[in-house]
């Protein structure tokens, strides 16, 4: 499903240049759930950024379902992004603004879904992540867990081939931390793809490969 | 779609309380202020356009000069008869002569003083002037026709029907109600309330019949021209049949200017620019306002632009394109201004009546009109393309993996663009605080000038019967508690309509064959009494040879090249006198006017119509009450109606002084929104350097300390402001007194009282938002932070 071929990245300021990714190159297929680790710094983030559309990369070749997509304009990207990849973040990112069913259904207002199959789809889902009780509420008024379970449903409403998690335990506690694992791994068995940056030996468990990253290069792969 | 962009707009707005009151009130108070702008500019350029033939319609005026520069707005009677039936590109042509004295008419027990105005019978056919009752073609069935407008049908008659009632005037002649015409609609130049007809003036003048008389140019001329004739062509042939039917060497210059009747009320007969001067300062300032406050809400959105960083990139990471971001942004701005809108309307609805009372204007404001919406459409797409475009286009343009980490380039902090924003928005806020300044001093200049006369403590009114006993009056009145002096002319010497050719000296050159001077007929003692000075002679004797004795101006002596005058022999309306002294250059015009020359002769017979009353000041009252008592017992059929001629005086400025009043108004308006705009952006600077203020107290900073951490960029933005704002103002106002004639100048020192005004404004409001800051508690700053 992803090809990386020798890419390249590099952050530039008006004195330095730092290599953020050095000649990386991974493949995920259909179906995987594959974990990044690596400590602070080595570029696990940048590189879920570019494999989600979200950052450019400055050289190499990004295949994504065998179709090049490292030049892709803006307006393509956002397409891509929109029908197939879904996000989980460390810090949830809810929009405070909205409610917690209006977090959810905002991805299927973007590909246009219509009002009475986005309610359908989105209580589904809500009650699928067990936050259906909550649908009203806003982000503030919900604990780290049951915020992290939004950004789950809302990450997979659109019933995206791809899951990119970066870090989705890294604010929770064990239990709660436990819940959206599990998500994830159900998720996985009914066929998403997904990758998953942790810091965590213990989430990085519930995936079938680790990849190991140092300064912007893998150093190991391990088969889970 | 737009039902979410609509929501998450007002959850903003709630969420954000102070910025969005800032930006709401900042937006509503523009808008209302330059709504009401565009409704005074839009009632200035509409003057005299309700005429369907407007286009064709010109007022005639004669210039005497061969350099145009003596241009007279009224005609003899003979040329509108002549110009229609001798010139095919003439279609038709109306006279007008207003009355300048009151009629008293009568009707039952009711007696009012009333200016008539006579005019000819096509009034209604040439112009667009409504006759509710009555046939426009034919308006007045003979010369005893009298047409009222509703007010003062309404006046006479109440509610009966007005037509076929007959009002009498004094000398017994009644005259018949033939028409009721609307009033005359407030931007209208022509303002007239009773019409009687022009043939009236031409009864009784069977040695010098009216139609025949060419040298008194006492009527206004409008002619309809045919399309596409030429006003040009028609004046300079106008003149010719002048010249023609009155041979005189003092018409060979002349020539007859054609205004159009659509621009009477903002430009001169010679197409120089008048009123429409101050319609362009007030289209300036509005766009001004409106520039102000867009740049507020545009610096305020920018800035805090990093505040909805991640909930952009959340928007792009599940899914939303530019497009979407780019309308979600204008969304909310398109919120922000609807409310604006709402509050900007309710505001013009509440204000309209001041605004009306200082603008001394009857303009209307209402949703059903088709204009306010023209207005509110073009104030909106200026708001909405200017303040809501370019913030919606720097929202939607986040990199959302740099944008969730809290990296944007160039948004969120004091950039050149912001940092432009604001020394545009002061420059404009100086500027109009230097306008504002040299405005007042030029109306000040104007009011406390030596006018070369007093006008102070003086009061005037019209004669009427005193004429036939004014010596028995004055001596007596002169006696009465409280009066000073007591006088008379035969006009106001503040406005003096009245000029001649008719003045001859000996060596007079042959080039100044067409000299025109102004004419005063005056009681001997005029000149003391209204405190002028005489450089030279001694003026009248108060004996009977004063018949024959004549009083120039220093103008008219310099023009006349007349050497040591007093003693020379002068003809004047073809009867030989002496000037016997030499005035000091008066005002007999107001100030946009340059001095010109000027002849004081007694003669009552030129009907010494407006008698002035000098008092102590303190006894004016008393003084007013003998008047009054002498006024029942010869004018008891009139109203005794006097005016001090301070009051007639601010009278003829007073549209410089509304509009000076207005401009005072809308450039505070306009500064007030730019500290609004700076007191935003303080505060936001001030938030965001929570955790710098916090460290610094940590470390020791005192309060000073960070104040000056905080308001030193701002302040020195304000001191950049002051090297743009300077020349400009320097410039603008210059051109601005070229208006007026006599005028003040422009010192330094409005420049330094302007920018220290707007930098302790503009520090009040930065360093009190620092203050507030520098004084919270570091503990909780740091970890708010």
């Amino acid at each position: 499903m992803i090809k990386i071929t020798e890419l390249q990245k590099y952050y530039r300021t008006e004195e330095v240049e730092t290599v953020a990714l050095n000649s990386l190159s991974i493949d995920v297929q259909k179906g995987e759930f594959v974990a990044v680790m690596g400590p602070s710094g080595c570029g696990k983030s940048t590189l879920l950024n570019i494999i989600g559309l979200l950052d450019d990369l400055d050289e190499g070749s990004y295949k994504f379902n065998d179709i090049e997509v490292a030049k892709f304009n803006e307006r393509k990207r956002s397409d891509l992004r929109k029908h197939n990849i879904g996000f989980v973040f460390q810090s949830f990112n809810l929009i405070d603004e909205l409610t917690v069913f209006e977090n959810v259904e905002l991805p299927l207002i973007y590909t246009k879904v219509p009002a009475a199959e986005r309610k359908k789809r989105v209580e589904e889902v809500l009650e699928k992540v067990q936050i259906m009780h909550r649908r009203n509420h806003f982000p503030q008024q919900l604990s780290g867990g049951q915020q992290q379970r939004v950004a789950v449903a809302r990450a997979v409403v659109n019933n995206p081939k791809l899951i990119l998690a970066d870090e989705p335990t890294g604010n929770l506690d064990s239990n709660n931390g436990n819940e959206v694992m599990q998500l994830l791994t159900e998720l996985n068995d009914q066929g998403t793809t997904i990758v998953m940056v942790t810091h965590s030996e213990h989430d990085a468990r519930y995936s079938d490969r680790i990849i190991r990253m140092l300064d912007g290069q893998v150093v190991m792969t391990t088969v889970g | 779609m737009l039902r979410n962009y609509f929501k998450s707009a007002i959850r903003n707005l709630v969420k954000n309380k102070l910025y969005s009151i800032i930006n709401i009130i900042g937006l509503s108070v523009s808008l209302a202020a330059s709504i009401l702008l565009l409704l005074w500019v839009w009632d200035e350029l509409n003057f005299d356009k309700m005429h369907s033939k407007g286009d064709r319609i010109f007022r005639t005026a004669a210039a005497m000069g061969s350099t145009k520069d003596r241009v007279w707005e009224h005609t003899s009677a003979p040329l509108a008869i002549f110009g229609k039936e001798e010139l095919p590109e003439i279609e038709d042509a109306c006279r007008i002569q207003e009355y300048n004295n009151f009629l008293l008419f009568t009707y039952r027990d009711k007696k009012f003083n009333e200016k008539a105005t006579y005019v000819d019978p096509n009034i209604f056919t040439l112009f667009s002037f409504e006759l509710l009752e009555g046939n426009p073609k034919k308006p007045f069935t003979d010369n005893r026709s009298i047409i009222l407008n509703e007010t003062l049908a309404k006046k006479y008659f109440g509610s009966e029907p007005a037509i076929g009632k007959l009002l009498q005037i004094k000398n017994g002649d009644s005259y018949k109600v033939t028409g009721i015409m609307k009033d005359m609609p407030s931007n209208s130049s022509l303002q007239y309330d009773l019409l009687l007809p022009f043939d009236i003036l031409a009864e009784n003048r069977q040695h010098n019949p009216l139609n025949s008389d060419w040298g008194n140019f006492d009527y206004q001329t409008y002619f309809l021209l045919r399309p596409g004739a030429s006003p040009e062509r028609v004046g300079k042939q106008l003149a010719v049949i002048h010249r023609r039917n009155q041979p005189s060497d003092f018409f060979k210059d002349l020539i007859y200017l054609l205004q159009p009747l659509e621009k009477m009320h903002l430009y001169d007969v010679l197409g120089h620019e008048q009123g429409m001067r101050q319609v362009k300062i007030f289209l300036l300032v509005a766009f001004v306002i409106l520039l102000i406050a867009c740049i507020n809400y545009v610096n305020l959105v920018t800035a805090r632009s990093s505040r909805r960083s991640r909930e952009v990139s959340v928007r792009k990471v599940v899914g939303a394109n530019k497009s979407h971001l780019f309308w979600q942004f204008l969304t909310e701005s398109s919120v922000i201004f609807l409310l604006s809108i709402i509050i900007a309307i309710a505001l013009i609805f509440i204000f309209m009546p001041l605004y009306n009372d200082l603008s001394g204007k009857q303009m209307i404001f209402s949703l059903f009109d088709a204009k306010v919406w023209f207005l509110f459409g073009c104030t909106m797409i200026v708001i909405l393309g200017a303040a809501g475009i370019y913030p919606a286009l720097m929202l939607s343009k986040f990199n959302p993996a740099l944008a969730l980490k809290g990296i944007l380039p160039g948004l969120g902090k004091n950039n050149g663009f912001r940092r432009l924003l604001v020394i545009i928005q002061f420059s404009c806020s100086i500027v109009l605080i230097i306008s504002t300044l040299i405005i007042g001093r030029q109306l000040t200049y104007i009011r406390t000038a030596d006018l070369g006369y007093t006008k102070e403590s003086v009061f005037t009114f019209s004669a009427f019967n005193f004429t036939k006993n004014y010596e028995a009056i004055r001596d007596e009145l002169q006696r009465q508690p409280g009066v000073l002096g007591v006088t008379t002319a035969s006009q106001s010497v503040m406005n003096l309509m009245s000029s001649t050719g008719d003045f001859n000296w000996d060596g007079k050159p042959a080039n100044m064959s067409n000299f025109i001077i102004n004419q005063l007929s005056i009681d001997r003692n005029f000149p003391e009494v209204m405190d002028m000075k005489l450089v030279d002679g001694k003026g009248f004797t108060g004996t009977a040879a004063d018949s024959a004795h004549f009083i120039i101006n220093e103008t008219a002596l310099k023009q006349t090249g007349l050497q040591n005058p007093v003693g020379k022999t002068v003809t004047f309306h073809d009867q030989p006198g002496t000037i016997v002294g030499v005035v000091k250059d008066f005002h007999f015009k107001d100030m946009k006017t340059r001095i010109e020359p000027c002849i004081l002769f007694i003669n009552p017979y030129w009907g010494w119509n407006t008698i002035y009353i000098k008092t102590s000041g303190k006894e004016a009252q008393a003084a007013l009450n003998s008047v009054e008592k002498l006024w029942k017992q010869y004018n008891a059929d009139y109203e005794f109606n006097y005016k001090f001629m301070d009051d007639s005086f601010d009278e003829m400025y007073r549209s410089d002084i509304r509009s000076g009043k207005l401009f005072n108004l809308f450039a505070s308006i306009a500064i007030l929104l730019s500290c609004l705009g700076l007191f935003g952006l303080v505060t936001f600077t001030a938030e965001t350097k929570v955790k710098e203020i916090g460290i610094r107290k940590t470390l020791g900073a005192s309060v000073n300390q960070i104040i000056l951490l905080i308001s030193k960029d701002f302040l020195r933005l304000v001191g950049v402001s002051f090297l743009v704002a300077f020349p400009l103002a320097w410039w603008m106002m210059s051109k601005w007194l070229e208006n007026y004639v006599y005028r003040t100048n422009i010192h330094a020192w409005v420049f330094i009282v302007a920018g220290l005004t707007a930098f302790i404004i503009a520090a009040i409001t930065v360093c009190g938002q620092a203050l507030k800051a520098a004084q919270s508690n570091p503990v909780k700053s740091l970890r708010s932070e």
